[in-house]
């Protein structure tokens, strides 16, 4: 885990030319460009907006304004499934890199989980304004904590890196990983308390339990903390962060580095 | 570069065996894996294809080393070690300095993206800052002569641009250790010269290099030392024209037994054709000796008449039959010969009863079916008095067969003078005529021959440098 770490590092000029290629790559040719970053989360923020105040109205006070709460916890989760999805993919879509130049393989995983965090960072601007708004009519929403969102986020980003370097690396192995992970990120989107609260599974215990055992559960709780309630997360909450991230680095990590040696031949 | 210091490169021995991957007994999926508790062990190459084997060596700072082998002998795994790509079974290897590595054609680029930032992700992989590449940038393109496609993806770019970019970033990094592979001779020959030239300035530097090239002459040019590898074990290093000229003799050797392999399979089966070939065959008049165009004939009539559509490749009513066609060199049976040597065309014929008209021929055709030469006893006036019934040697000699190099076609045949064919045999033997110093050109005939030049005309020495493609005649 270390040498991955110590090779990121070592070719973070690389990662970094990488890494907005895939972003310049991604609007190439359309005519907004960048601008499509903020029109996404503007559109699903008016979408929502509409529909859980007009259509369904969630009673739970605690949620409330429902798509400020719901959008909270859905961009990061984007970040994720995006960066597990296509870094899993990564090793096989650049074979030739690979296989043809002395080229750091782990950077490819990690490419983009960059790139969606950049999307995600995107996102940010939109759901201050939204926050803003809602504060100046009168939501008791958000508030300085909402300063501690960058710790989160590198709280995460070894968890989500390590994910992408394993899958990648066993990807490269095993075909059927890529169609297992998608269908494995839908359970568990539902498992994570992105659309309710934990509050509201106290009835179901076995339920309760799962949801809250789920590792990526606390980080969701702490992007509702600081963004949607302004309030500072527990002790309990960072431990957990801090624990969930660093094993899912090392074994990340540590299975792409036990495959190293075997993926350039395979992919 | 004056002091012989550390090794760049020590090759230790060094094995490589890859996965067996399809066809393999193990259901490769993760199910599988995970059912066998085998993630990780089944990954480990056990049941393997050995591609190298017991490899060592050591590359001197400054030394330039020519691969040279066959398709398959582990020249390109060798390379794609030592550039770090993939790591060896057993053994070690250490490269002391910068690789910059040549492998396979548009090595490391990203095909969707443009020329431009391909050179800063080809400079960045080899080590580069941003800055140090931007202050090469324009050299760079400058090389490849690319200015007008610089920012078109490289996927639309044809092989010999890709090449002449490839080179360009990875000479223009600095590199200590430059590993190439093939890939030189994908660009055209101006290029070529020009990377040629690069190497050259590059070598004389104190830099490494080691090559992999089926040019024997590139390595011979530009290489200090060779290394022949074949199926995966190191045959001959030393001098280039040492171990080149041995490989070469391998492959005439190798090449000598696949035509006594298959002149071997020919008569096998020729041999059941002991019943007089059809009477559409016999009839056809077939004078001495059949060009293609007659045999071409005789295959169209038996078409015509109904038979099966194969080639013919023997005819002839049966009196006498040629049983062997051997090709020696003095008692030595063989089918690769250099180009001059002496050679003798063998025949062994078998007469079912006495003939007193008879004639015995011999052609030699390329494999698209030239006639290089053919000449019959007739032709030369022997008069036959009589051919007794039994089995007895002719024997054609020539003391100097100047074919020029390549493949060569034997037709064999003994019929009556009237062109009556008792045993007409095509294509009965195949060899192989090898180069010789002097006889490396093109053609069917390779005279003896000279140059010279009057004053006025001046020739570089070989390995003056590596632009000489001139043929290398007695000067």
């Amino acid at each position: 885990m270390l040498t991955v770490a110590r090779r990121l590092y070592r070719h973070r000029a690389l990662l970094g030319i990488l890494t907005g290629r895939e972003l310049t790559a991604r609007y190439r040719g359309s005519v907004l460009g960048w601008a499509w970053s903020l029109v996404n989360p503007l559109v699903l923020l008016v979408v929502f907006t509409f529909v859980f105040s007009v259509i369904f109205d969630p009673r739970d006070p605690a949620v409330k304004p429902y798509s400020l709460f719901l959008l909270t916890g859905l961009f990061p989760w984007i970040w994720l499934q995006g960066s597990l999805l296509e870094g899993s993919a990564s090793l096989l879509a650049n074979g030739g890199l690979i296989r043809k130049a002395t080229f750091p393989s782990e950077l490819l995983a990690i490419v983009p989980v960059l790139a969606n965090l950049v999307h995600f960072l995107l996102t940010l601007p939109v759901i201050a304004i939204a926050f803003v708004a809602a504060r100046a009519l009168g939501s008791e929403v958000s508030g300085p904590s909402a300063f501690l969102l960058p710790a989160i986020i590198v709280l995460e980003l070894p968890l989500i890196a390590g994910l992408a370097l394993g899958l990648a690396a066993l990807n490269v192995h095993f075909k059927d990983v890529k169609d297992l992970l998608a269908n494995l990120l839908t359970i568990l989107f539902y498992m994570t308390p992105i659309l309710y609260t934990l509050s509201t599974l106290e009835h179901h215990r076995v339920v309760w339990a799962v949801v809250a055992a789920n590792p990526l559960t606390p980080f969701v709780l702490a992007y509702q903390e600081t963004l949607f309630r302004g309030h500072v997360p527990g002790v309990g909450i960072w431990l957990a962060m801090i624990g969930v991230s660093a094993a899912g680095w090392i074994l990340g990590a540590g299975l792409f580095e036990r495959l190293r040696d075997t993926i350039v031949e395979a992919v | 570069m004056s002091q012989p210091a550390e090794p760049a490169i020590r090759v230790d021995r060094v094995g490589k065996r890859f996965l067996r991957t399809a066809g393999g007994h193990k259901l490769r999926t993760l199910k599988s894996a995970l059912l066998e508790r085998s993630l990780i062990r089944g990954l480990h190459p056990e049941q393997a294809i050995g591609a190298l084997e017991h490899i060592s060596f050591t590359v001197a700072r400054g030394e330039s080393v020519g691969l040279v082998g066959s398709n398959g002998s582990g020249k390109s795994t060798l390379l794609k070690i030592l550039a770090g790509i993939l790591k060896p079974s057993e053994g070690r290897v250490l490269v002391d300095g910068r690789v910059a590595a040549l492998i396979e054609l548009g090595a490391g680029f990203h095909p969707e993206i443009s020329g431009r930032e391909n050179v800063f992700i080809g400079g960045a992989v080899l080590g580069l800052s941003r800055r140090q590449i931007e202050a090469r940038f324009a050299d760079i393109v400058a090389f490849s002569g690319l200015e007008s496609f610089i920012d078109e993806p490289v996927k639309n770019y044809s092989s010999g641009m890709y090449v002449r970019l490839g080179f360009a970033v990875a000479i223009h990094t600095d590199p200590d250790i430059l590993l190439v592979d093939e890939v030189l001779s994908v660009g055209d020959e101006a290029f070529a010269h020009k990377c040629l030239r690069r190497i050259e300035e590059f070598l004389a530097d104190g830099n490494t290099l080691v090559l992999v090239s089926h040019s024997l002459a590139l390595i011979e040019s530009v290489c200090d030392r060779a290394i022949w590898l074949e199926k995966g074990s190191l045959r001959l290093v030393g001098h280039p024209r040492r171990v080149i000229d041995a490989y070469r003799a391998g492959v005439a050797r190798e090449e000598g037994r696949q035509h006594l392999e298959a002149n071997q399979e020919r008569e096998r089966e020729a041999a059941p054709a002991n019943e007089p070939a059809p009477a559409s065959c016999v009839s056809s008049a077939m004078p001495t000796p059949a060009g293609p165009e007659d045999a071409q004939g005789d295959a169209e009539n038996q078409a015509a008449a109904g038979d099966a559509t194969p080639p013919v490749l023997r005819w002839g009513s049966g009196d006498a039959r040629i049983e062997r066609l051997r090709i020696r060199c003095g008692p030595e049976e063989r089918y690769h010969l250099a180009c001059g040597t002496t050679v003798t065309f063998e025949l062994e014929v078998e007469a079912q009863r006495p003939l007193d008209d008879f004639v015995f021929g011999i052609g030699i055709f390329t494999p698209r079916g030239t006639e290089c030469w053919g000449t019959n006893t007739d032709l030369e006036g022997f008069d036959p008095g009589r051919l007794e019934a039994g089995r007895v040697l002719v024997e054609i000699i020539c003391p100097r067969l100047r074919l020029s190099p390549g493949e060569y076609l034997v037709d064999v045949a003994v019929h009556a003078r009237d062109g009556t064919p008792f045993d007409y045999r095509r294509k009965l033997s195949s060899f192989t005529v090898t180069a010789t110093h002097d006889a490396s050109g093109v053609g069917v005939y390779a005279p003896e021959h000279r140059w010279q030049f009057s004053s006025g005309i001046r020739w570089r020495a070989v390995g003056e440098t590596a632009a000489t493609d001139l043929p290398r005649g007695e000067i």
